[in-house]
């Protein structure tokens, strides 16, 4: 993995300086390093992709230039000035950047006015009046520019989606000229997955608006999953893997499936699970019929004991929301669930976990555990009922029982008393395991269960799932991450638009598989 | 914290240094601290009227109404709520037993429980539309207690009801033991209650699973919306118990006085959180902090203070405790956390 930089040299000769450069940054979280020095830059008038896997660092880079973590080290420049980190609460907004995350960053109930307002009067001093009639003419000015037709009056959740992108888009760049201020330099704006909940005919619209960017010389960092909108839209394209740079390419001349080879690195041979006793004959410990959530539509399911069953898809596919929608967590739109030929008639996640159904949520620090609480207190929840003895909750057989799955799992440090948040994100989730399998569970409902889990906890989490399902448990894990289908799953489900679009078996499971199945190109 | 398995520290060689079970953590009893200093510097400036057995008991005695309706409103806390209809309820209480005992001739003890069940009706209230409706009871309590507020009014014409049953102060509350006035008494043993409740029962734990994190209960099985419902019902009906203890030691009910409790037991109950269990209201705390108050406002009347003082007392130790909670909370956070994590393999 150390051919990161030639490329970038050879191909940066011809044209002017960068706007944006980014040298060998580096940044770790509780020593695991999310950044291992990458480098990056864009050049003014250019559309430019940012392409990775999931943890490959993409979101960790945006994080550091938005001011929302410091870099260990490493330097970034613009306009050729040199900058190091850390770059403040604001970010490097103040040197021209402008940030349009996934979810917009827009208040549901205000003005497009008052939004556009908000940049401008926000660092004034606090009591000047607001010039409405001006911001008003200046808002209206900038909307017209980039040939963007919304009502300024208009409230956010009056407008349909695409409009509300483009209007975070006109947004941040109007903000930005603002600071620069006097005659107008190259700003540089980061896009991050800003097509994941567009309707795919109205991503179009958007791309209009960055061609408008690209004649006025402005840069667009553009980070997405879908390679076809990337190749389609971009100039270059840069690639991250495991923190670093894989490569950065022109876009003219790239197939995908080079990009899909940058993004994994070298072939991966297929890992041995151990082979799986799949009760296919029995029926289905838990099924779905006819499943509609808000992503998921019609979805047809059986889950069989003994197997481990992957999920995967593009963010907005549908498959983030399925443990969820399993376990009752939200109620679902339309279709039923089955357990063992029973159809479930109560289906919240108190009557799940009585089932023997249960759930490890993604979000590990808002959902799966309090931080703020001990590693006993976290484990204790499921079991209070049954060792409350009378009225009194016996603490001491909770203690031991924390304190044996600790050991049986090694979580690090062993001792129940330690406080939840204080782990690392492996410990934490070897925790959170531990304790839902002492429920000893049929069904184990999975959302992205090595997020933000380092690679030695990764595998002890592989084990612990393949045991687990060796003994008759069934498995759903929903996820974006290939590797870990490849170690785990005795078969894949991808979804596409909330539908299953294909379904790979056994040995098929490969990382340029599943790329290939999630990176299809539209059927239609 | 007596497990002592020898097994358990030979599996575990990846603990380099076997740090003590629990950390010591002074900060803990800082309180405890604080109030003995104070108790002692009263006692030097004021020997002749502060350390007498008289004053304890006064301020032992004084403070059992406020002790109770904190010890309700920790309740709600716990869960992540606040109530702060508690006052109102209290008073709404009070005037409830005047009025049955003294204006409609009701046997004592029958309108007592009556005044109870009419506190508790606020409470189901409450947690209706905050649970229903999915509302922020900091703003459905502040209604809700002035809609209670107004009913006081009404049902009282306004005006202090006194000569309440002579039965009530005499039998149950203002009788000492031990030169100190019973209803102390009670006030501890809710006490002892409320700490069993939330550290032996499964009940106590969902609390304070439901207040720290509402989804990972909710994942966990616990069924949030009803807990909090009960939360807000038992805070109410202690409020009323509170109500019934205040009637009782002044036999008699005013439309407004009740109000005056409010920010002392938010007092209590925040600087409570600060002491023995940092950062979670605990009833032992708030017992200690609810003395320590006392003690500070009793001990500067003494030497001459105005009564403005205990406003001045109340309030900032209301500031002061949530300051200090936060500052206490992220310097043992570091420790803590320096203990955990003594190498991290990169």
């Amino acid at each position: 993995m150390t051919d990161p930089t030639t490329t970038v040299a050879s191909s940066g000769a011809a044209t002017s300086a960068p706007l944006l450069r980014v040298t060998g940054l580096h940044k770790s979280f509780n020593g695991v390093p999310a950044l291992r020095g990458v480098d990056l830059d864009v050049r003014p008038g250019e559309v430019h992709g940012l392409l990775g896997a999931n943890g490959s660092g993409k979101s960790t880079l945006i994080k550091v230039l938005a001011g929302f973590h410091d870099a260990d080290s490493g330097t970034v420049s613009i306009h050729g000035r040199d900058l190091s980190s850390p770059f403040g609460p604001r970010g490097l907004r103040e040197e021209g950047m402008g940030f349009v995350h996934q979810d917009l960053g827009l208040a549901p109930a205000g003005t497009v006015l008052e939004h556009m307002a908000l940049d401008n009067v926000g660092h004034a001093s606090g009591f000047r009046r607001v010039d409405w009639t001006a911001e008003r003419t200046r808002v209206r000015e900038l909307l017209d520019r980039f040939e963007v037709e919304v009502d300024v009056d208009a409230t956010i959740d009056m407008l349909t989606p695409v409009q509300r992108a483009m209007v975070a888009v006109v947004r941040a760049v109007g903000g930005q000229e603002r600071i620069a201020g006097g005659e107008r330099r190259g700003q540089i704006l980061v896009l991050d997955e800003p097509t994941v909940f567009l309707p795919r005919h109205e991503v179009g619209m958007l791309f209009a608006l960055l061609d408008r960017l690209r004649a006025a010389g402005d840069a667009v960092l553009l980070v997405s999953h879908d390679l076809d909108e990337i190749l389609q839209v971009t100039d270059r394209i840069t690639v991250f893997r495991n923190g670093e740079t894989a490569g950065t390419r022109h876009t003219q001349g790239s197939t995908r499936d080079d990009l899909v080879q940058l993004i994994l690195g070298a072939r991966d041979e297929h890992v041995a699970k151990g082979a799986a006793v799949v009760h296919d004959d029995r029926p289905p410990l838990l099924s779905a019929r006819g499943l509609t959530g808000n992503r998921i539509v019609d979805l047809d399911l059986d889950l069989h004991a003994g197997e481990v069953v992957g999920i995967t898809g593009l963010a907005g596919s549908g498959f983030e929301e399925l443990p969820e929608l399993l376990y009752g967590v939200r109620a679902p739109r339309a279709g039923t669930v089955v357990q063992e030929g029973q159809p479930v008639t109560d289906l919240r996640p108190a009557a799940s976990m009585a089932r023997g159904v249960i759930l490890i949520p993604a979000d590990r620090k808002g959902q799966g555990g309090v931080l703020g609480l001990t590693v006993m207190e976290n484990m204790s929840l499921p079991f209070l009922t049954r060792r409350a003895r009378g009225f009194r909750v016996d603490w001491k057989a909770i203690e031991a029982q924390a304190q044996e799955a600790c050991d049986r799992l090694n979580v690090v440090p062993p001792r129940p008393e330690a406080q939840f948040g204080h782990l690392s994100g492996g410990n934490q989730q070897k925790a959170l395991l531990g304790k839902w399998l002492d429920t000893a569970p049929r069904v184990m409902l999975l959302s992205e269960p090595t997020q933000g889990v380092d690679i030695g906890a990764r595998r002890e989490i592989f084990k612990l799932i393949r045991a687990a399902v060796a003994e008759g448990m069934s498995v759903l894990c929903a996820t974006s991450d290939y590797e870990q289908l490849v170690e785990m799953a005795d078969r894949v489900i991808v979804l596409d638009e909330g539908r299953i679009r294909t379904e790979i078996h056994g040995d098929d499971i490969t990382k340029d598989a599943l790329a290939s199945a999630v990176y299809a190109e539209e059927a239609s | 914290m007596t497990t002592t398995d020898p097994v358990k520290t030979t599996a575990t060689p990846k603990a380099p240094r076997k740090a003590a079970k629990r950390p010591a953590e002074p900060e803990r009893f800082a309180l405890l601290g604080v109030w003995a200093v104070l108790f002692l510097v009263f006692s030097l400036i004021v020997p002749e009227t502060f350390p007498t057995t008289a004053n304890i008991s006064n301020m032992l005695g004084s403070q059992a109404v406020l002790l109770v309706l904190a010890l309700g409103l920790i309740v709600p806390l716990r869960a992540g709520d606040y109530d702060l209809s508690v006052a109102s309820t209290l008073n709404l209480s009070a005037v409830v037993v005047a009025v049955l005992n003294v204006n409609q001739g009701w046997n004592i003890w029958a309108a007592v429980i009556a005044a109870i069940l009419v506190s508790m009706v606020v409470g189901v209230v409450n947690g209706f539309i905050i649970t229903r409706f999915d509302i922020d009871p900091f703003i459905v309590t502040l209604g809700i207690g002035t809609v209670v507020q107004g009913l006081i009014y009404q049902i009282s014409n306004s005006v202090t009801i006194t000569g309440v049953d002579r039965k009530l102060s005499d039998t149950m509350l203002t009788q000492p033991f031990l030169a100190i006035p019973v209803d102390f008494y009670y006030a501890i043993a809710l006490c002892v209650l409320v700490w069993y409740v939330f550290d032996h029962t499964a009940f106590g734990q969902r609390l304070l699973f439901a207040g720290q994190s509402r989804d990972v209960a909710r994942l966990n099985g616990v069924n949030v919306s009803r807990l909090r419902w009960v939360s807000m019902i038992i805070s109410a009906g202690v409020a009323g118990v509170a109500g019934v203890i205040y009637a009782g030691t002044t036999a008699s009910a005013d439309p407004t006085s009740g109000a005056a409790f409010l920010l002392p037991a938010f007092a209590a109950c925040f600087l409570g959180s600060t002491v023995l269990k940092i950062g979670r209201f605990n009833p032992w705390g708030t017992l200690i902090a609810v003395y320590f108050l006392v003690t500070g406002i009793t001990g500067l009347q003494l030497m001459g203070a105005q009564q403005y003082v205990q406003q001045l007392f109340y309030g900032g130790a209301l500031v002061i405790a949530v300051i200090m909670s936060k500052l206490v909370k992220t310097r043992g956070e570091r420790r803590r956390q320096a203990e955990v994590r003594p190498d991290v393999p990169a």
